[in-house]
């Protein structure tokens, strides 16, 4: 006997798919592919834009400035937010809802309401700067605008992205694997560095992958906060449409840091397959 | 657990969750400048954000831009998901990425190539130019929440209402829509903060005209001269306050009233795990 399809709103699945298919097409593939076709062809045909910036010792040190800053953003994160997800994971359900509550709070607020509350506590003005005077340094160190408040302000606006990435492995982790390694002989310590560590690790390598993407395309923290000599490379992008207008160098760079973006996803498949990765969370 | 690491977290969500709460005594400052503490108090911020256009028309911006990306990404994304979830076709894969897409290309990228792309079609400083990107940046997430409703979705109680006779939009309209609704609306509420929150995209195609609240804080922020950002900032953050507690009130209630029947963290965890 022939199956029917119960299929409510459709019969097949083209009529379903190809509204979301041709708007993606439209409006974000072709804005996406004249990026591209912008590198190579402004303001003539070639890969000019490409060859400026090998030979731009200024641009080497935007992309130095960018790795370093999101090697240091993901480590800071990881190091906050580790013991908040353990905390999370094991402690009672009320400190539990408190610690994620907090995260929560923290996720859903506005980075630029987050920047503009660094400011404050790093200004001139501000309660940093009065403690530091007050314990005798004269003139306090400038902390605004410099690579330090960029990175302080990116892995706090991060810190969320790690924690949840990490409570979602760690909840699933059976807390007799530690309860038996203590059991047969282990120190706290070392049930912890063997046997739950490599466990909560899945949750480590998602959340650093998610948070050192973050980082490397961030525009409006180290736009606002960091040091206008040291930018990051979605900053250089902003000043070429904004100040010098240079469209064929904006799309060159921007290819560059798509580059980037994709390779570090590259990796993350090959390794651990793609669709763990927003699958980890919550599901 | 160890009292070690109980303090560690306790001072760690001290440091994620203080530095936010900072706005809110500074949006009742008398000073211009950003001292901490405020030398006074005034509600002129407050009175400023509510009453220049500079702001109040921003604030409106959003609102619209906002719920015009919420239909237009529900209209793509509930049909998508539908496809996603109950075919298998030629394609779905590449579907299924193509989706997921605006989620991976850095956002300074597609504010360059909005920015000449919409120049070109002459949608820079409208309305529709930045609904239309905002939609596409909206899809994943609204998607990702859309196919999991459906796969966890009993396709008998379908079947029951089609065998005793109901059309299959009938069956739509009076079952499948009313089980999904919350879902329908989590996406949408998804995709509205998705655009209320953007500030890159906006920041170069909104323009003057059409400039979102983001976009006016952003440049508030950058000149440092215009003290009713604060004010902005801590409505925001209210805002989120607000929800917040509105999420955990219901559980909180349930918990006195002793029927504990979902985990307190999970409202908590999922939506904010959702969306990472």
């Amino acid at each position: 006997m022939k199956q029917r399809s119960f299929s409510p709103i459709a019969e097949g699945p083209i009529p379903l798919m190809a509204p979301a298919a041709v708007f993606l097409a439209v409006f974000f593939l072709v804005p996406l592919a004249y990026v591209g076709w912008m590198s190579i062809s402004q303001p003539v045909v070639g890969l000019q834009n490409f060859g400026r910036l090998l030979h731009s010792s200024l641009f080497a040190s935007v992309l130095y400035q960018t790795f370093r800053t999101a090697f240091l953003v993901t480590a800071l994160a990881l190091l906050f937010a580790y013991p908040l997800a353990y905390a999370a994971a094991n402690g009672s359900k009320r400190f539990a809802t408190f610690l994620l509550t907090v995260v929560a709070l923290s996720f859903w607020t506005s980075y630029l309401v987050r920047t503009y509350a660094w400011m404050v506590i790093l200004g001139n003005q501000g309660p940093v700067t009065a403690l530091l005077t007050w314990l005798g340094f004269d003139p306090a160190p400038k902390l605004l605008f410099t690579t330090f408040s960029a990175t302080l302000a990116m892995s706090h606006a991060l810190i969320p992205f790690m924690t949840m990435s990490l409570f979602s492995v760690m909840k699933r982790i059976d807390p007799l694997y530690v309860r038996a390694a203590e059991s047969l002989g282990a120190s706290p310590r070392r049930a912890f560095l063997a046997v739950y560590l490599p466990l909560s690790a899945p949750g480590i390598v998602n959340g650093c992958t998610l948070v050192f993407i973050s980082c490397l395309g961030f525009y409006v923290m180290p736009v606002l906060l960091g040091s206008p000599r040291d930018q990051m490379i979605a900053g250089i992008i902003g000043d070429q449409i904004e100040q010098t207008l240079d469209f064929g160098l904006g799309s060159a760079i921007s290819i560059v840091l798509l580059g980037l973006t994709l390779a570090v996803y590259a990796l993350y498949n090959r390794f651990f397959g793609l669709d763990r990765l927003w699958a980890g969370g919550g599901r | 657990m160890n009292p070690f690491v109980r303090a560690l977290a306790l001072l760690i969500a001290f440091f994620v969750a203080a530095p936010m709460f900072i706005v809110i005594p500074m949006s009742f400052s008398s000073a211009a400048s950003l001292t901490f503490p405020p030398p006074g108090y005034t509600l002129a911020n407050y009175i400023n954000f509510f009453s220049d256009p500079n702001w109040t028309e921003p604030l409106i911006n959003s609102v619209i831009i906002g719920l015009g990306t919420v239909l237009v990404t529900l209209c793509l994304a509930i049909p998508a998901s539908f496809a996603l979830v109950r075919h298998i076709f030629l394609g779905r894969e590449l579907f299924n990425l193509l989706i997921m897409l605006p989620m991976i290309v850095p956002t300074i990228v597609m504010a360059l190539g909005y920015y000449m792309y919409f120049g070109q079609l002459r949608l820079v400083q409208s309305y529709l130019g930045v609904i239309l990107a905002h939609s596409c940046i909206a899809m994943p997430m609204a998607t990702l929440i859309l196919t999991a409703a459906l796969k966890g979705f009993d396709r008998s109680v379908e079947r029951a209402a089609m065998n005793l006779g109901a059309s299959p939009f009938t069956t739509f309209r009076l079952v499948t829509f009313p089980i999904l609704r919350p879902a329908f609306t989590v996406a949408g509420l998804f995709a509205f903060i998705a655009s209320f929150d953007e500030a890159v995209i906006a920041l170069f195609i909104s323009g003057r005209d059409r400039a979102t609240l983001p976009r006016q804080m952003f440049n508030a922020v950058r000149q440092e001269a215009d003290p009713t950002i604060s004010a902005a900032s801590s409505f925001l953050f209210l805002l989120v306050l607000a929800g917040v507690c509105v999420w955990l009130a219901p559980q909180f209630v349930r918990r006195r009233s002793g029927t504990t029947r979902q985990p307190l963290e999970n409202g908590a965890t999922n939506t904010a795990a959702a969306a990472s």
